[in-house]
């Protein structure tokens, strides 16, 4: 089963956060082109989830052209998926502003922290370190 | 959704001697649907189910299942229902777990005989043994394998995690999940174990002395439960429609409170007091129901 958990203290509604997941296994390489998805009897089990809330959120991914339904065959990762890393950061920006703003921190506060804690870093995806298969680039 | 209800009562009332057990229930299960029943022990939950069942009979209103009368057509309506009670014994101790699993088979003509072999593997019972002489979380697993196997179209699940070990419980809770990708099928649980259902749940309802006091789909929760960070001048003291609301304490300054009632009238309510809101924030499934438990939907 792909790496694929729901975050509890995440108040969004559950459908897209499978959709963020699924977006993070082809951030992370864990998903490529072609690769088959779960079922939704199987993720809906693994997650215990509302099957309808796994279809809701395969539909959602397939209008936006992430997924492809092959019938009788399942559901695969559409061959001209693109990781939107802007999609990506956006919604990891949205969460992180969320969280400061229940911290009492003001969005500047927030972006000069961020440049602290990464000053000495290059511009690296955090995964390439696990990433064994060869779909994450730099 | 579609319009049509898996379970539908209308005004049920039910007294024991002196006791009123429910009061003018009309609660509304839409076809398809996961419904949390949650309320404090003794709020009529079980009740509830067990009227659905024909096993107790209302003295005032009706109950419907799939547009079945549940006294006039109780075993049409029945066979079409899987039912696990919250008394874990069944009556038929003397039977062992193998020829009760047969018996109830033979009632059912929809009885999925390697479904229910899959079933019992899964939660890893034997069926060797008398009933009588099964723990509580071993008679919980034969009742879930007894509701399950026959695939009916409406689950009445009364504490159906109640005795299950961690892992049982986890595994319970996946299994329904598969079951309802398998077919259509709708779901009234009643627990106290909110939480389990936070991920399946798309309707609650809350009964209270009796009383169905809420009932809303998923989505509109939040619209009813938030959690108020609001800052308030000095001297100040809450209104009782405030209080009722969840307003706890005598806060200086700031304070936050998950609040139960209409985000605008809440907002109104508190602005005229002198208080300032700052944010409302959602809450979890969990909190949102322990709130409408606690405290009064201000009209």
């Amino acid at each position: 089963m792909l790496p694929i958990a729901l975050d509890p203290s995440d108040l969004r509604p559950l459908y897209l956060q499978i959709m963020d997941e699924l977006r993070r296994c082809l951030a992370t390489g864990a998903l490529q082109a072609g690769d088959p998805v779960p079922s939704v009897r199987e993720l809906a089990a693994h997650l215990v989830v509302n099957p309808r809330t796994v279809l809701q959120a395969y539909q959602e991914l397939e209008r936006a052209g992430v997924l492809y339904v092959k019938r009788g065959q399942g559901t695969f990762i559409a061959p001209s998926a693109l990781v939107d890393r802007q999609i990506l950061a956006q919604d990891v920006a949205q969460r992180a502003v969320l969280d400061a703003r229940r911290h009492g921190l003001t969005t500047a506060e927030l972006v000069r922290a961020i440049q602290r804690t990464t000053a000495d870093e290059d511009d690296e995806p955090l995964v390439s370190a696990l990433g064994k298969r060869q779909g994450v680039r730099k | 959704m579609s319009g049509a209800d898996a379970v539908r009562t209308e005004a049920l009332s039910k007294r024991y001697r002196r006791d009123t057990a429910l009061r003018a229930v009309s609660l509304r299960v839409p076809e398809t649907a996961i419904y949390v029943l949650a309320g404090a022990n003794g709020a009529g939950k079980s009740t509830v189910m067990k009227v659905l069942m024909n096993l107790e009979r209302a003295d005032e209103g009706t109950a419907e299942v799939l547009g079945m009368d549940s006294v006039r057509c109780g075993p049409q309506a029945r066979a079409q229902m899987g039912y696990v009670p919250e008394d874990a014994r069944h009556p038929y101790g003397w039977m062992s777990s193998s020829q009760l699993l047969a018996h109830i088979a033979a009632y059912h003509r929809s009885w999925d005989v390697s479904y229910a072999d899959r079933l019992r593997r899964t939660f890893e019972l034997r069926l060797d043994r008398k009933v009588g002489t099964l723990s509580k979380g071993e008679a919980r697993r034969l009742q879930l394998i007894l509701a399950l196997a026959h695939r009916p179209a409406v689950l009445l699940l009364d504490e159906p995690t109640d005795g299950l070990d961690p892992v049982v419980r986890s595994r319970t809770l996946a299994v329904l999940a598969e079951h309802l990708a398998d077919g259509p099928t709708s779901v009234l649980v009643a627990t106290h174990q909110i939480h389990e259902f936070e991920t399946l749940a798309d309707y609650v309802g809350i009964l209270r002395d009796g009383s169905l006091i809420a009932q809303l789909s998923r989505d509109e929760l939040p619209n009813v439960v938030g959690r108020y960070r609001v800052e308030v001048p000095e001297g100040w003291t809450a209104t009782r429609e405030l209080r009722s609301a969840g307003v706890r304490g005598n806060p200086v300054r700031e304070a936050e409170w998950t609040l139960v009632g209409h985000r605008g009238d809440l907002i109104d309510r508190l602005t005229v007091t002198g208080a300032l809101v700052h944010s409302v924030r959602p809450v979890s499934f969990d909190d949102a129901v322990v709130a409408l438990i606690a405290h009064q939907v201000t009209p």
